[in-house]
């Protein structure tokens, strides 16, 4: 899923301060399982700025609806109907939906509720971490099913720095050595001899050079 | 007389473009620059133009500074991230450049390593921003610096934009100028009446604009720059003077030449001359602007 954390509410206040009506729009997907942006966190937020309004004795409005996602046409255009009676949205979705919402209401401020932080997994209540940076080509087949681009703080593709101590990387000690999980797992699996095979140079092309990718499925477009 | 010295004096100041090699000989480069040594106020130095690696600029004017030749320095956001950007800058400052041009990069995909990760850690204001700061004394980390460098600063710009696009690159200039630029080079100018409206749109006293002629080869690449090469048009007048010439590098020489000669008479403030791998016609260049 896309992580993200909730903004600080001054940071939003900042943002909204000199609007009157105003919309919160929480997202049913990844910012719901991450609890940053759905809809229990949509109520929390408007509550919070309720109380600021009032207490700076403005009336305004502020209203609150929670799409399915908002990466979608489809759900983006469940609120078609009552854009226009905002002058302000704040989007709790992720840097895409926030997006994607401003490309399709081109005339209505939408603004960011979240910090979006990257593609990760749960490991328990209340803790995300990252696995993917969505580099383009997946090497995970060789590595033991452990990404060297994500998990090893320096991207190294042959193997440790040699500046972990006890399988934890040398920037934080409490961050476990990217190289150590993939040599453990590659052990375990009996594929040791995949850590000889010196892996290529790594071709960014796929990552970001040349700009904003896009992915082009002939065979599913309509 | 010190580039920086001329650029403040508003006096019209030579540059011309020396591509540093894709390789550790150096010997033509000398070679092609003692050819104009003493004619140009400085070389410029490219860092890795259009993305093709070459020897750095920092080493290419290091190599000059021996010599006793001056250069201007380029910085290119593209591959270096803010540790390593400052930090040639300082060398560069150390070993006694005097010059330094900022510029954005062309993307990597436009070069000869398409698979390389593309840095942009700072943008080309954020990088005059940042040179300001060493300047004053400090790095971007607020850091006081063991003697801080002086350079005559440059840019950029691009002349070829109209509409709201141009008013970006005005606003652009104006924080360029805020942060300590004193002359900015335009992309290759071949229609001077185009430039000279475009000129009506800047406050000159502020910044030195310096327009770079470029050396065509061919009414072949003449064509090609125009059809095809975003910002530079090429008068049709031109590309039938190369085709109707007997002899067509004299001809395309003399084009040169003579657009230096005619932007001297508009009263720019200097010229950049580039040569795209010929810079051994420098020298004729300057004979025909009668430099």
């Amino acid at each position: 899923m896309i992580v993200a954390k909730k903004k600080p509410v001054e940071e939003i206040i900042e943002e909204v301060k000199n609007y009157e009506k105003i919309l919160v729009v929480g997202c049913n997907e990844c910012v719901t399982v991450c609890e940053a942006g759905g809809k229990k966190e949509v109520a929390v937020l408007a509550s919070a700025l309720r109380m600021y309004f009032m207490n700076q004795g403005k009336d305004i409005r502020l209203d609150e609806v929670t799409l399915e996602r908002q990466c979608d046409h489809e759900y983006l255009e469940e609120i078609r109907n009552i854009i226009d009676q905002y002058d302000a949205v704040i989007s709790l979705a992720c840097g895409v939906g926030v997006q994607f919402m401003a490309e399709k209401y081109f005339s209505t401020p939408i603004l960011p509720g979240v910090d979006t932080c990257f593609m990760g997994a749960a490991e328990e209540r209340g803790v995300w971490s990252e696995r993917c940076q969505g580099c383009g080509h997946c090497i995970l087949a060789r590595t033991g099913g452990i990404c060297p681009v994500s998990r090893c703080a320096k991207r190294l593709f042959n193997g440790p720095c040699g500046g972990s101590t006890k399988g934890h990387c040398e920037i934080d000690k409490d961050l476990v050595c990217g190289w150590q999980l993939i040599i453990d797992r590659l052990k375990e699996l009996g594929r040791l001899e995949d850590y000889e095979i010196i892996a290529p140079i790594k071709d960014w092309s796929t990552e970001r050079a040349g700009g904003p990718r896009k992915v082009v499925r002939e065979d599913v477009r309509q | 007389m010190p580039l920086q010295e001329k650029i403040r004096s508003k006096k019209f100041v030579v540059l011309a473009e020396m591509d540093p090699p894709k390789g550790a000989d150096f010997g033509t480069l000398l070679k092609h620059a003692n050819l104009s040594r003493g004619r140009v106020d400085a070389f410029l130095i490219p860092e890795m133009a259009n993305a093709v690696l070459k020897a750095s600029s920092l080493g290419a004017c290091a190599f000059f500074q021996k010599e006793g030749i001056e250069t201007i320095m380029q910085v290119c956001c593209r591959d270096r991230n803010r540790l390593a950007l400052q930090a040639d800058i300082l060398a560069a400052g150390g070993l006694g450049i005097r010059n330094l041009m900022v510029v954005q990069g062309e993307d990597i995909t436009y070069g000869d390593h398409p698979q390389a990760r593309t840095v942009n850690d700072l943008g080309l204001i954020e990088l005059v921003e940042t040179v300001q700061k060493l300047r004053e004394g400090k790095d971007l980390a607020g850091i006081e610096l063991r003697g801080a460098p002086d350079f005559c600063v440059g840019t950029t710009m691009d002349i070829s934009v109209s509409g709201g696009l141009l008013d970006i690159e005005l606003e652009n200039l104006e924080k360029k100028i805020a942060h300590g630029v004193e002359f900015v080079v335009t992309n290759p100018v071949f229609d001077l009446r185009r430039f000279q409206q475009f000129l009506k749109r800047i406050e000159k006293t502020k910044i030195a604009v310096i327009p770079t002629v470029l050396l065509l080869k061919s009414a072949g690449m003449a064509r090609y720059i125009d059809r095809n090469i975003r910002g530079i048009s090429i008068p049709s007048e031109i590309i039938r003077g190369i085709q109707k010439a007997p002899d067509k590098v004299q001809e395309c020489i003399n084009i040169a030449g003579d657009t230096i000669v005619r932007i001297k008479e508009m009263g720019m403030q200097g010229v950049l001359i580039t040569t795209a791998g010929w810079e051994d016609k420098i020298p004729l260049i300057l004979n025909r602007a009668k430099i």
